[in-house]
């Protein structure tokens, strides 16, 4: 038995900061299905089968630009695999 | 053993784990000649030898102990010298103990130690592990 | 001169993140002309992996050399502030208990070593590879492994000031019993060929084992009032998840090139896990052990990270390339209620040899522990009990010889038997003449597919006999290792102790209250 890529969970330990809070928040209202929890000194960020950071839903919750790469100084960890990395946004998916 | 998750996590690794197995040289890839000697081998040891005593059945020595001894000690004055030293510290360890109050084993068969016999034609040989099992 | 402001100029059309990148590793990339493609890049062959197409390597960061800096140098910059106000504030002082420091002595010691030598070996990778993309994505984490020497070394040299066993970490590094089991790690890595050093790295070491090794040290110096380790174990770590992605991306790209590297790619996985998990042993009796405040118990932290996130997700994304769970992975979750318990007996009764303290857990730790291990730790606790009697009784658990070591990982030989978990695993084979030990299946497994590389294993116990470790006697021993009093032994009653009780004495002005 094993389970699809469509719904093995995948995810992102971001750090918890004034800063990131925005970029969580905007990850909880890109990704409907999201889970967040909190750990000593971070936050947990899964979702099922896919997980999406938008620069957009970031922008709007920043009040200010924002480049992807910016996310390098949010990240921590993820499990799953980062299928796209662009100036729009982060896709973290399995592939099979 | 399955995990919810679907993967066989079986723990039989397949592996042949007779205690005196011979293996042969696998093939080498490597970018040159690939033949170095032991670190450990019992020449850079003279006359003694490395031995390994495991008392097995007492969880507060956490590992088995290795000493270098002498191939010709005999095995009473390895009792006596290194083993009964490094043991007695162990607060359950009785002074009055004496190897027959053990059984004991050699790399992992059945062994009779003679006390009066060389540690080398009691068949210890370099790295060899001695186990004994308080009767 | 106008006080109208000039008219906004329409923006230059920037590159997109996709074309700066292409036009940095593809486009500076040739083909070379004046010797064969093999004599430029002579180490990506012997290994018997085969590449057809170097261009189809993938690199989802699309990192460019302005992107790189520029945020790196900002992470910095976070840390040092952090660093600069620990020190001046006396931050040491807010820590649980000066006996948490046990935990950075070992990293310090054992770890921060291994980033510099991974910065070497990108290096190396960043030259030998063929293709631009990995060659720009491995130059990028050499100089973050450097990085990360650095801030380690800076961040924890503020500890040095006040605290024993920080001093010598590199002269121990390269010299101490215990430190030689992540030494002898990494340099097997990095004396293997270029491909089986990014699966053991890139993919075995960063991808499928870094959180149960960072994220239990960095939740474990939050929970423990250790501001500058959090910091910067979370700035390593964001790194990290560029490394990881490098580990995954080599592993789908050499599975994905031909069928024949599935099986060589299969036996590295089962090698480096199990080499990788071996070390990870210092981590599980950190988190249940050497910390004061627990933030969760390598039970839990190996379910987590690694059954959950690993098994769950990531093997069965591989599956499809044909790749199993690492051959050895069941004995893993067997271990799991054991050996935290195995490894800080270990480190109990040989720490007199060692550049970190330990001591009996207390009460509260030692029903913590049959909390979370109801199964397993009665039976360890009886162990305790019988050490807190022979202390009482004026004695103190120290070995008075030397252990049995695996040929392998050089750990102790304290581990135990799938099916028998509290009977030591004993296992030995014979090569070209002579004897081999062994603590499991998996360190006898690695060992015979490379025994000519393994009998040349320093084993630190072996050497001692040889004399080559300064002397006979442990005083000898340990003034070769560089280490000082009180680095070591218990820790009731070290200076570590004696100088946080009388640190902590000064502070309390109580007494002034009663007159």
């Amino acid at each position: 038995m094993s389970v699809d890529a469509a719904s093995r969970p995948v995810g992102v330990d971001i750090q918890e900061s004034e800063q990131n809070r925005a970029v969580i928040e905007a990850i909880e209202a890109t990704n409907a299905d999201a889970t967040v929890n909190h750990m000593p000194g971070m936050v947990r960020v899964t979702a099922p089968g896919r997980l999406v950071v938008s620069r957009e839903a970031v922008e709007e919750r920043l009040g200010r630009e924002w480049e992807t790469h910016e996310f390098q100084l949010a990240i921590i960890s993820y499990f799953g695999h980062i299928k796209e990395w662009d100036d729009d946004e982060i896709v973290i998916a399995w592939d099979h | 053993m399955t995990t919810d998750t679907g993967i066989d996590t079986g723990i039989d690794t397949g592996i042949d784990t007779g205690f005196n197995k011979v293996i042969e040289r696998p093939e080498i890839r490597s970018i040159g000649a690939y033949d170095f000697p032991s670190r450990s081998a019992q020449e850079l040891y003279g006359d003694d030898q490395l031995v390994h005593v495991w008392y097995d059945g007492n969880p507060w020595f956490v590992a088995a102990a290795c000493f270098r001894a002498p191939k010709a000690m005999s095995f009473g004055d390895f009792w006596a010298a290194l083993l009964v030293p490094y043991h007695e510290e162990d607060p359950d360890w009785l002074a009055s103990w004496t190897p027959a109050d053990f059984e004991w084993g050699l790399d992992d068969a059945p062994w009779t130690p003679d006390e009066g016999a060389s540690l080398a034609s009691l068949g210890v040989g370099h790295k060899s592990v001695i186990r004994m099992v308080k009767k | 001169m106008t006080l109208t402001p000039d008219k906004p100029k329409a923006k230059a059309r920037k590159l997109s993140m996709k074309e700066r990148y292409s036009a940095l590793t593809r486009d500076l990339d040739w083909d070379p002309s004046y010797v064969p493609a093999d004599e430029m890049f002579p180490y990506t062959t012997f290994e018997g992996i085969k590449i057809h197409d170097w261009s189809k390597w993938e690199d989802p960061f699309r990192l460019t050399v302005d992107a790189y800096t520029k945020y790196q140098a900002e992470k910095d910059r976070r840390l040092y502030a952090v660093l600069d106000g620990f020190a001046q504030s006396q931050g040491h002082l807010s820590l649980t208990d000066a006996s948490y420091l046990n935990a950075m002595k070992l990293f310090l010691q054992g770890v921060s070593p291994l980033e510099y030598q991974a910065h070497r070996n990108f290096a190396y990778l960043s030259r030998h590879l063929n293709g631009p993309g990995p060659r720009f994505a491995s130059l990028c984490q050499s100089l973050d492994e450097i990085r990360h020497a650095q801030t380690e070394i800076h961040t924890l040299s503020n500890y040095n000031k006040y605290y024993s066993g920080f001093h010598s970490y590199l002269h121990m590094h390269d010299r101490v019993w215990y430190l030689s089991v992540p030494k002898s790690f990494f340099d097997d890595a990095l004396s293997a060929g270029p491909f089986e050093f990014l699966i053991a790295i890139g993919f075995s070491f960063e991808y499928l084992l870094t959180n149960l090794l960072f994220v239990p040290f960095m939740s474990g110096a939050s929970f423990n009032g250790d501001l500058p380790t959090m910091t910067f174990g979370f700035s390593a770590q964001s790194d990290e998840s560029r490394h990881m992605t490098l580990g995954l991306e080599a592993i789908k790209f050499l599975l994905e090139q031909d069928p024949d590297n599935v099986p060589i790619v299969q036996h590295w996985i089962d090698k480096w896990f199990w080499r990788g998990y071996r070390v990870t042993a210092l981590v599980a009796q950190m988190l249940d052990y050497m910390l004061p405040r627990k933030v969760m118990s390598w039970k839990e932290a190996f379910e987590l990270y690694f059954e959950q996130q690993m098994l769950g997700g990531l093997f069965q994304d591989l599956a499809y390339y044909g790749i199993k769970p690492p051959r050895d992975v069941g004995k893993a979750i067997q271990e799991k209620e054991h050996l935290s318990h195995q490894a800080y007996w270990i480190l109990y009764q040989f720490s007199h040899a060692a550049a970190f303290t330990t001591s009996v857990p207390s009460d509260e730790t030692l029903d913590w522990l049959e909390e979370q291990y109801p199964d397993t730790f009665p039976t360890y606790r009886a162990l305790w009990d019988k050490e807190k009697k022979n202390v009482a009784n004026g004695g103190r658990h120290f070995v008075r010889g030397l252990p049995q070591l695996c040929q392998v990982c050089q750990i102790p030989m304290g581990f135990t038997e799938a099916d028998s978990p509290f009977t030591i695993c004993q296992r030995s084979v014979v090569f070209e003449g002579e004897r081999y030990n062994f603590c499991s299946d998996g360190c006898q497994n690695i060992f015979e597919h490379e025994p000519v590389k393994f009998r040349q294993a320093w084993l630190p116990v072996h050497q001692i006999y040889q004399g080559n470790c300064g002397g006979a006697d442990l005083g000898d021993v340990m003034q070769w290792y560089g280490m000082q009093p009180g680095d070591g032994g218990e820790y009731l009653g070290s200076p570590d102790h004696q100088n946080w009780l009388r640190w902590h004495a000064q502070a309390d002005h109580s007494e002034l209250g009663e007159d």
